[in-house]
């Protein structure tokens, strides 16, 4: 559990470039993945959480940019030239998107897709790769894998897509798997399945991952530790179960009193945090989540709160406060 | 993959099939003859001359003889060269009409396609903006006002390419063709510009930069036929461009092809070969929707299943 | 997600109409204005201009036979083998030029519009016989088209505006179609049948207007191809004919001197290849402005 952690952020920003001025929308995040852990990234839509993970992998869009440190076996991958970051992509370090419908290339059969990573990264002959491709699309249970293989990505149905992208993530053996909203577009019988595939494939080879998701409920059955986002700023951190039972921030809370549980069915009303997300949260002097806090105090609209704590974290003025 | 392309073919037959009727009867209404134009003409005459091309049948006979006639290779007699047939007329133009317009789509798809590429992943740097500027003379400037332009300029002032017409062999050609070219380069660049664009936004691409397979891979392996998909679709109604095109370029640089025949038939009002052409031509846009519908269904496996 | 910039930051909270929005972000556009503004200069020249001449383009001036430019004669830009002012000529040629451009665009466009919102509105059966139709007229070469068509009318001036006008609608009934079609499976169309309207009434007062930025977009592409379409028939001798003047048969006269002579070409020419730029200008600007996910 003192492992050297395998992924170090340390103050990552990202800003873009838009022509009504600069939009930050990842805000001095810092957090550590160690080898083997499934860490989850929560927050909502426009949090900013995906744009880590593009970050990491050098795809943000053409107006954005990345300041601040990753460390991934030593190297900084912010600010890695395309071609180096080329020889970590793919191979050490993989990804999974979040529309599988859109994520494949239409125009290429899909065992060529999952052989094409190997070729490039292993030297493998055509032949060889296409093997491995089968054998992997097997055991991510596509039936019949190595007549799939020879097809093309329409013939396949969302979930089993999912499971393509997922057997050609891992096919590389990587040392983390970064996850933007796997299961989000896909349909709520399919999405466990392929969040236990996630779970069991990761912890048989290793793989840390780093899973984002909006769903409270996807972090519960997967994450080992989450860290929860607001307005690209980190509000808290520790262990998945630790945060669930007792969350220290207010948006924390705010945000597991808003999901439904089986346990509250008898409570009439839903929980609900007042107000919008604001994409520009992050730009304004003070807490981000402030202007929708409800027990904020003066402090919290003039200073950043820092992100205190060890092994569990949270970034508030009033944490520790008994409410 | 058979179904589809029986379904082409089929849908090709249909169309020619309509295109043949439309254009019979057009003629047919269409007021006025090549007679009109002489002076009178007694009686006996222009009873022979009815009998001779049956106007005194009715209208569904004629119909019918010009469709067997069809069915054969035969477009029946031209009515103002009297000592010509249809067939005549065109197989003496169509060579010609046929050199310049493959060489004018060769040219325009080859170096449309390149200006169009170049300019999309050199976005906003000088490459695109010459591209560009290519692109908007091509599309707002005539072929018309560019063909005596060029005339002007490179065979009369600097002569080095005859003014027109067809001896001196290749250089002859050049003018015409790049012309004719031209507007469709320019067009051609400007689609494929925007459809690499919007083909590198897909998400399929940045799947594949994510696979950390190199950029150059990236770009052939992942983007070239999303690209090219709705170039290729314009590559049909590119023909028919042509054909309009090459209507111009024979008449500026007095190529004796099939176009400047039409315009001369159509002045004259010698129906049988104005009929012809046109079902000719219109063939010839068919045929090549068909084969380019084709080509879309063999690039792009989601076509093939419908 | 995997794209350019996130949510807008700044939301305007000004509640423009969307089209006036449109139409402020068109006039930020500085090339598209400037072409309106080189247009408009265009159109007052032809159609006011020849006014302030003594002469009309069809007075034969036997002083002044292939006078080359002179601003200081009456004749600023010459004449051509007829002593015929080339100015005054090409003005005039303007005022049929794009009298037949703007006139024949709308009435393109309308009967475009209108075939369109049918076609897609009605679906099924009706929509496969006239796609049907649209597509074996799209099988022409479209000067073949224009041709037939203008001989099976007669051939006469009107012949000519007619058979450009058939055979332009098509695009704007294609692009209007594809409108339509997405328009009627929206709820308010729903809600209108519910409430009693008859398939025209909805035709009319909900599709159409829903479709105007498309068409706006489109159809201003439909000014220079009637223009284009006039010019080069002329051009060939079965459009406008002389004596009245064209661009078309003016640049078509003009080619024949051209040995000697650049300047018989070169006004029309620059004239009609002006125009067209503009209106290929404006054209991108109103499409930049109405559809911004074309950036």
């Amino acid at each position: 559990m003192t492992a050297e952690p395998i992924l170090s952020l340390r103050g990552l920003s990202v800003d873009f470039r838009l022509p009504e001025g600069t939009l930050r929308a990842v805000d001095d995040v810092s957090f550590d993945v160690r080898p083997g852990e499934v860490l989850g990234i929560v927050g909502e839509s426009g949090s900013g959480k995906s744009q880590i993970l593009f970050a990491l992998m050098g795809l943000l869009a053409r107006n954005g940019t990345a300041s601040g440190a990753a460390l991934f076996r030593g190297r900084n991958l912010i600010g890695l030239p395309a071609a180096e970051l080329d020889a970590i992509r793919g191979a050490s370090l993989s990804m999974i998107f979040q529309d599988p419908m859109t994520s494949l290339n239409p125009f290429q059969r899909v065992g060529d897709q999952l052989a094409e990573g190997l070729i490039a990264h292993r030297g493998m002959t055509r032949a060889a790769a296409r093997e491995a491709a089968v054998a992997m699309l097997d055991r991510v249970r596509i039936p019949d894998a190595a007549a799939r293989a020879r097809r093309y990505p329409h013939e396949f149905s969302g979930g089993m897509r999912q499971r393509v992208m997922i057997a050609m993530a891992l096919l590389a053996r990587p040392a983390l798997l970064l996850a933007d909203e796997p299961t989000t577009a896909l349909d709520v019988t399919i999405q466990a399945q392929v969040l236990d595939l996630i779970a069991e494939l990761s912890r048989e080879t290793g793989t840390s991952v780093i899973l984002v998701t909006h769903d409270l409920g996807v972090v519960a059955r997967l994450c080992d530790r989450v860290i929860v986002l607001y307005g690209g700023r980190v509000m808290e951190e520790g262990p998945a179960e630790a945060v669930f039972d007792a969350p220290r921030h207010p948006y924390a809370q705010g945000l597991l009193a808003a999901t439904p549980r089986m346990a509250d069915a008898l409570t009439p009303r839903l929980g609900t945090i007042p107000g919008t997300p604001r994409s520009g949260g992050a730009m304004l002097p003070g807490c981000p989540f402030a202007p929708r806090c409800a027990v904020r105090v003066e402090a919290c609209t003039l200073a950043r709160p820092p992100l205190v704590g060890d092994g569990r974290r949270v970034a508030c003025h009033l944490a520790g406060v008994p409410a | 993959m058979l179904r589809f392309i029986g379904k082409r073919l089929w849908d090709g037959g249909l169309t020619l099939a309509a295109l043949v009727v439309l254009t019979f009867f057009m003629m047919r209404l269409a007021p006025g003859g090549p007679f009109s134009k002489n002076r009178k003409i007694s009686p006996e005459v222009l009873a022979n001359i009815q009998a001779k091309y049956h106007l005194d049948e009715p209208v569904w006979q004629q119909f019918a003889r010009y469709v067997r006639g069809l069915l054969v290779g035969d477009l029946g007699p031209s009515m103002r060269f009297r000592d010509y047939s249809v067939n005549d007329i065109i197989a003496s133009g169509l060579p010609y009409s046929l050199t310049i317009g493959f060489w004018a789509i060769a040219v325009a798809a080859l170096v449309g396609v390149a200006l169009g590429i170049a300019g999309a992943l050199r976005r906003n740097t000088a490459t695109d903006y010459i591209a560009g500027t290519v692109g908007v003379i091509g599309i707002a400037v005539p072929i018309f006002v560019i063909g005596p332009l060029a005339q002007a300029v490179f065979a009369l002032r600097l002569d080095w390419v005859p003014v027109g017409g067809i001896e001196g062999g290749w250089r002859a050609l050049v003018l015409p063709v790049l012309v004719l070219a031209l507007p469709n380069i320019a067009y051609i660049s400007r689609l494929t510009r925007t459809s690499m664009i919007e083909t590198l936004r897909e998400n399929y691409v940045r799947t594949a930069r994510a696979k950390g397979i190199g950029e150059t891979r990236v770009i052939l392996r992942h983007t070239l036929t999303g690209t090219l998909l709705p170039v290729i679709a314009y590559l049909g109604p590119a023909t028919a461009a042509i054909i309009t095109g090459s209507i111009l370029i024979e008449t500026i640089f007095a190529v004796p092809g099939i176009g400047r025949h039409f315009v001369d038939a159509a002045l004259n009002r010698d129906y049988p070969l104005v009929m012809g052409i046109t079902i000719l031509y219109g063939g010839l846009v068919i045929l090549f929707n068909v084969l380019t519908d084709l080509l879309r269904g063999w690039l792009d496996p989601r076509v093939r299943h419908e | 997600m995997s794209d350019a910039s996130l949510p807008s930051a700044a939301a305007p909270a000004r509640g423009l109409s969307t089209l006036r929005l449109q139409f402020a972000r068109f006039a930020r556009n500085r090339l598209a204005m400037a072409s309106v503004a080189v247009l408009m200069l265009i159109v007052l020249a032809c159609f006011l201009g020849p006014f302030l001449f003594p002469f009309t383009g069809e007075d034969a001036d036997f002083d002044y036979i292939l006078a080359p430019i002179d601003f200081t004669s009456p004749h600023l830009f010459g004449t051509d083998d007829y002593g015929r002012d080339l100015l005054v000529r090409t003005l005039e040629g303007g005022r049929v030029s794009l009298t037949i451009g703007f006139l024949g665009a709308l009435v393109a466009g309308v009967i475009g519009v209108l075939y369109g919102a049918v076609a897609g509105y009605a679906g099924g059966r009706t929509d496969g016989l006239m796609m049907r139709f649209v597509e074996i007229l799209y099988g022409f070469p479209y000067v073949i088209l224009v041709i037939l068509l203008s001989l099976v009318l007669g051939g006469g001036n009107l012949a000519l505006f007619a058979a450009i006008v058939f055979t332009l609608w098509l695009t704007p009934a294609v692009i209007v179609r594809a409108q339509a079609q997405s328009l009627a499976r929206r709820e308010f169309v729903e809600a209108a049948r519910a409430g009693g309207m008859t398939g025209w009434q909805i035709v009319l007062t909900h599709i159409v207007p829903n479709c105007v930025s498309v068409v706006i977009v489109y159809g201003s592409l439909l000014v220079p191809e009637v223009i284009l379409s006039e010019s080069f028939l002329s051009f060939l001798g079965i459009g406008i004919k002389e004596p009245q003047a064209s661009w078309g048969n003016l640049i078509q006269a003009g080619t024949a001197a051209m040995e000697t002579d650049l300047r018989l070409l070169l006004l029309p020419g620059t004239m009609l290849a002006t125009v067209l730029f503009c209106l290929n200008f404006i054209a991108d600007g109103l499409r930049d402005a109405f559809d911004p996910n074309d950036r």
